[in-house]
């Protein structure tokens, strides 16, 4: 239902646009960086993808909209090393998608003087399968933006635009994640097993994954083999259960492995009930500033012990 | 001369072919998307959204036992998987660009080795395909020589009318025989009223000329330009009804296990990575290249096919939103 009351305006993403691409032109003519990352307009109405862009005149390609959705922080890892062969790299980014670049400064894979960030200032970005000239409502806003309280990057070079008032939406996210913690183990299970069934272990949710820049995934060994591959009920849950783990206290929020899954399989809630749970035992968040230690990577005396049963 | 079957007749029959004991298969609601499934009934069948994953499962399952075994006291049993026990099946309601890519599956699959996994249901399924009403600025079908009332592969077609009846043809041996067998709930016609069919917006792209481009340019800017965004992932591939890749795994324990036989995919980093350590695609640009090249050009050199039916499933599915209509006209253009 579209209600007016929940519109949020979009002047601000004409402004910033502005803003970008001058400030594109100047950092690729200085040389701060040989190249930017952004987005730019792709060939279906109102879509954006991805840009790698090089050359100060191709700076006015760049867009920013509700459709820019990618976390582009996933071009500064050393799962994609032609993008990093470039040279010094600046990037775009939102508020949820700068907790991905914290997190890798944060894990080493990234150091600060290495990257330009240009933050942006984002009031959402379109959920799934919305493009074009949509307003941006409650019934076309990605679920993450309800409750995000990101709206301006923090700890980037330069930060452009100011955030417009937003409306308050009511929370989607918090709301699924109160359902599935109503439910009973038993319930619990039955619930992630019906959606790992669909599974088809096409690893989009792992690949647009900042934080899956392993090498050598455990997911892909086949000597000895660790995790069954093949997308069959065993194997499913199993691939779900280590990455739900290995991303916990990491994750950033982006919500783009559940964006990427083409089978619908709601991984942002798995993400969030881990988050929720790394907050209560460790008093851990994920947010802007880089830090040295996750709580699943290092030990303390004092750690909180109470779910070894 | 072309048969009428209405709505209620079209379900009748899909109820008899499941009384029979046959497999039908069909668009099938699940959850928030629909994919081609096996229908218990006629009232599980649902027409309006084109399925998240191809037809292609009908022959070439996302993931299948190719033999199974046992240990026990007396010695280690190998199971065979007797292709001859899979079932008869009818696919029902499927789009034209994916009815047309099981020609295109046939040639791989029946050349130097034969697939009996894949040929065996390639012989037991009858298609009957359905023209599409709408299109999405994804579809492509026109760019490559099929449209969205093509019956390439279909064995019955059928053609929505004013009405809610469909225009029935028959394009096969296959087609004839299934509409013999259940004579019963089609009508003969003349003057039937087509509604109108989908209008993808790309027309007709010169695949000779993108082919004799692809031929020189192994090595050209564009493949970097494109593909350094692209994520790796199998998205597209799994998606895609004429990409047909896949893997070998041997599963289970010192007791009993399977050899399988699942989907792979190029855009994978360790698709092509050899036992050596050497990766020949050692970047997703040249993954990419293989995906475009394979589709377009080593398929043609070698099948005088072209592995792209413009479904635009990978377009609608590719995180970064890499668009394979986009570069094929950008190619076309050149
Ligand atoms: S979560 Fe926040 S910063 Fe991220 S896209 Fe949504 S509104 Fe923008
Ligand atoms: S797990 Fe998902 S939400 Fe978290 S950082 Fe990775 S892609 Fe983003
Ligand atoms: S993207 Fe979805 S279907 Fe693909 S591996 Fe991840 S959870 Fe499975
Ligand atoms: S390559 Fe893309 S558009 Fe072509 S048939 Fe495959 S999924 Fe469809
Ligand atoms: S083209 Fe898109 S869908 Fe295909 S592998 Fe690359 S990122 Fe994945």
């Amino acid at each position: 239902m579209t209600n007016t009351a929940h519109t949020i305006d979009t002047a601000l993403y004409d402004a910033v646009t502005d803003a970008l691409r001058a400030e594109a032109k100047k950092v690729l003519e200085s040389g701060t960086a040989a190249a930017v990352i952004g987005w730019q307009a792709g060939r279906r109405r109102g879509s954006a993808v991805p840009a790698i862009v090089t050359d100060p005149a191709d700076a006015e390609k760049l867009i920013f909209s509700p459709s820019c959705v990618n976390n582009l922080a996933l071009y500064l890892t050393k799962a994609k090393k032609e993008v990093r062969e470039k040279g010094k790299l600046a990037v775009v980014a939102k508020g949820c998608d700068m907790k991905a670049l914290a997190g890798l400064m944060g894990e080493n894979q990234l150091k600060r003087d290495d990257v330009y960030i240009i933050g942006v200032a984002c009031a959402g970005v379109y959920g799934p399968a919305i493009r074009g000239n949509a307003p941006l409502d409650d019934g076309t806003l990605a679920r993450k933006c309800r409750e995000c309280a990101a709206e301006l990057p923090e700890g980037a070079d330069v930060s452009l635009g100011t955030v417009p008032r937003r409306p308050a939406f009511t929370p989607h996210e918090a709301a699924e994640l109160a359902r599935l913690e109503a439910m009973t183990p038993a319930e619990r299970w039955a619930f992630w097993k019906e959606h790992f069934s669909r599974c088809i272990r096409c690893y989009a949710c792992r690949q647009v994954c900042p934080f899956c820049y392993c090498e050598q995934c455990l997911c892909d060994r086949n000597r000895p083999q660790a995790v069954e591959t093949t997308p069959r009920p065993a194997g499913n849950m199993a691939w779900h259960m280590v990455r739900a783990m290995h991303l916990a206290g990491r994750c950033a929020g982006c919500a783009e492995c559940e964006r990427a899954c083409p089978m619908d399989i709601p991984l942002n809630l798995l993400n969030r009930k881990m988050a929720k749970e790394l907050k209560e035992l460790y008093g851990h968040e994920a947010g802007f500033q880089a830090k040295e230690k996750g709580p699943l990577a290092e030990y303390r005396e004092d750690d909180n012990q109470s779910f070894i049963k | 001369m072309p048969k009428i079957i209405t709505d209620q007749n079209l379900r009748l029959l899909i109820d008899t072919l499941v009384g029979e004991g046959k497999r039908v298969i069909g668009p099938k609601a699940a959850g928030t998307l629909t994919l081609y499934e096996p229908l218990a009934s006629a009232e599980e069948l649902s027409l309006g959204e084109l399925p998240r994953r191809s037809a292609k499962e009908t022959f070439f399952p996302l993931c299948e036992n190719i033999l199974t075994y046992e240990k026990s006291s007396s010695g280690t049993t190998v199971h065979d998987i007797d292709p001859a026990r899979f079932p008869e099946t009818v696919l029902i309601g499927a789009r034209p660009c994916d009815v047309a890519a099981a020609p295109v599956l046939d040639a791989i699959f029946s050349w130097d080795f034969k697939d009996e996994f894949f040929l065996e249901r390639r012989r037991k399924t009858t298609i009957i395909g359905l023209a599409c009403t709408t299109a999405d600025d994804a579809c492509f079908c026109t760019a490559v020589g099929l449209s969205p009332a093509d019956t390439r592969g279909s064995d019955l077609f059928l053609t929505p009318l004013a009405g809610g009846s469909y225009r029935c043809d028959v394009i096969s041996d296959k087609g004839e025989a299934l509409l013999a067998a259940h004579a019963g709930l089609f009508a003969e016609t003349d003057t039937a009223e087509p509604v109108s069919l989908a209008e993808p917006q790309l027309g007709p792209l010169d695949l000779d000329r993108i082919k004799a481009w692809l031929d020189t340019h192994f090595e050209d800017p564009l493949w970097e330009e494109i593909a350094a965004r692209c994520a790796g992932c199998g998205a597209c591939a799994f998606l895609c009804p004429a990409c047909h890749c896949f893997d070998i795994s041997d599963e289970g324990s010192e007791k009993q296990g399977a050899r399988r036989k699942h989907w792979d995919a190029c855009g994978f980093g360790k698709f092509t990575y050899h036992a050596s350590g050497h990766n020949p695609r050692e970047v997703q640009p040249h993954r990419y290249r293989n995906r475009i090249m394979h589709k377009f050009k080593y398929y043609h050199d070698k099948f005088g096919q072209r592995l792209c039916t413009g479904c635009g499933r990978c377009i609608r599915a590719c995180p970064v939103g890499i668009d394979i209509a986009q570069i094929i006209d950008d190619i076309n253009r050149k």
